[in-house]
């Protein structure tokens, strides 16, 4: 760095000054991007892809919904074994002593046998629905899980069907209590159980969705038919032909190689790298050979060339 | 409701090369940011003869 062109910031500028009006350059700006975002409204409008709802899932894929009932009943789906903060099934994610999932704790407690299964159940109107959840809920936890684990095995080998007869009564009261909740949910009836559950009003929609997201037919088709799978960038696409987040594009990077994307810590070890990587960025002035980038690759001096040719004469 | 001049809600073109996949949206917008980036470097400030002259 020539020595002339060395600010001393103890000292008041001497140099050349020009008059800036920021308040105009405020008002370009925010109208110009008003306009901008005004006119792209009015040109594509936004994504209007139909809800994916529990209904549209026991109409479209019975099979599948009837295997992730009872996987639930089972405590065998991915949110029956997620850990904090909907349960303590898991320690959850962590890198060496960094444990954010498990410091978390259970915020949002969820049983999803219970909350799923068998209080919507509850609600229903229909004596078969409710003989069955007796049934269920005066057994005890070990012969609840041999009748929903047998019952599963036996949907799993009758690929594509919502029921299997159970002419000996090894499965007790789960056939009739996934038969019961299918009906509810083709009704329409379960997405109103499991958004209202909590809250008076429809706003919370964890349950469903953490329902829909342990189906490993249905709801995984779609988000493949879509791009929206984690093995394909879904982070930075967007349903239809919008396009998406793409300045996410490296922390969906990161899922891409390994070995984060084998790691079971996936989501810890990209977030704690960002982290990092972003702390980089914030404090590269002070970073030694970092800091000397600017000097290496002059960015700056393409944007300020009037300043520095008139300092270079 | 209101439908768009320019209707989006149709599946995706993807651009394939080797194992990378892109969605045409996302290229689009990839390039249009690159673009600006460009010109931010090499389009002049605006000067007016009153406001741009450095002053001593």
């Amino acid at each position: 760095m020539s020595p002339k062109l060395m600010v001393d910031p103890s000292k008041k500028w001497s140099g050349p000054t020009r008059p800036y009006d920021l308040v105009k350059e405020i008002v370009v700006a925010f109208v110009a991007v008003a306009l901008l975002a005004g006119g792209l409204a009015f040109l594509f409008s936004s994504p209007d892809d139909p809800a994916v709802t529990l209904k549209s899932w026991a109409l479209t894929n019975s099979a599948d919904f009837a295997v992730t009932a009872t996987g639930e009943l089972a405590g065998t789906t991915t949110s029956a074994g997620y850990g904090a903060p909907y349960n303590t099934a898991a320690k959850g994610q962590h890198f060496g002593f960094i444990k954010l999932q498990d410091w978390a704790g259970v915020r949002i407690p969820i049983d999803p046998a219970n909350d799923f299964v068998v209080k919507p159940l509850l609600m229903m109107n229909d004596s078969a629905a409710s003989s069955a959840v007796a049934e269920w809920s005066s057994a005890n936890a070990d012969q609840q899980s041999t009748w929903a684990t047998a019952y599963a095995d036996a949907l799993s080998k009758a690929e594509g069907k919502d029921s299997v007869a159970d002419p000996s009564g090894t499965f007790g009261p789960v056939p009739q209590m996934v038969a019961s909740l299918l009906t509810m949910a083709k009704s329409g009836a379960l997405d109103g159980a499991l958004i209202t559950s909590d809250t008076p009003l429809p706003t919370d929609f964890t349950k469903s969705l953490l329902f829909l997201g342990d189906s490993e037919g249905y709801f995984a088709d779609l988000a493949s038919k879509q791009h929206l799978s984690g093995d394909q960038w879904g982070v930075m696409n967007e349903t239809g032909s919008w396009p998406g987040q793409s300045w996410l594009w490296l922390f969906s990077f990161w899922y891409q190689i390994d070995p984060f994307k084998s790691s079971d810590n996936a989501d810890t070890i990209v977030m704690l790298l960002m982290g990092v990587l972003t702390l980089g960025l914030m404090l590269l002035p002070f970073i030694p050979l970092l800091r000397r980038i600017p000097y290496a690759i002059p960015v700056h001096r393409l944007i300020w060339r009037d300043w520095y040719r008139k300092q270079d004469k | 409701m209101h439908h768009a001049i320019i209707n989006l809600n149709h599946p995706a073109h993807y651009i394939g090369l080797g194992p990378f996949s892109i969605s045409l949206g996302n290229l689009l917008i990839i390039l249009a940011m690159c673009i600006v980036f460009l010109a931010a470097l090499f389009i002049p400030f605006p000067h007016s003869d009153k406001e741009g002259e450095d002053q001593k």
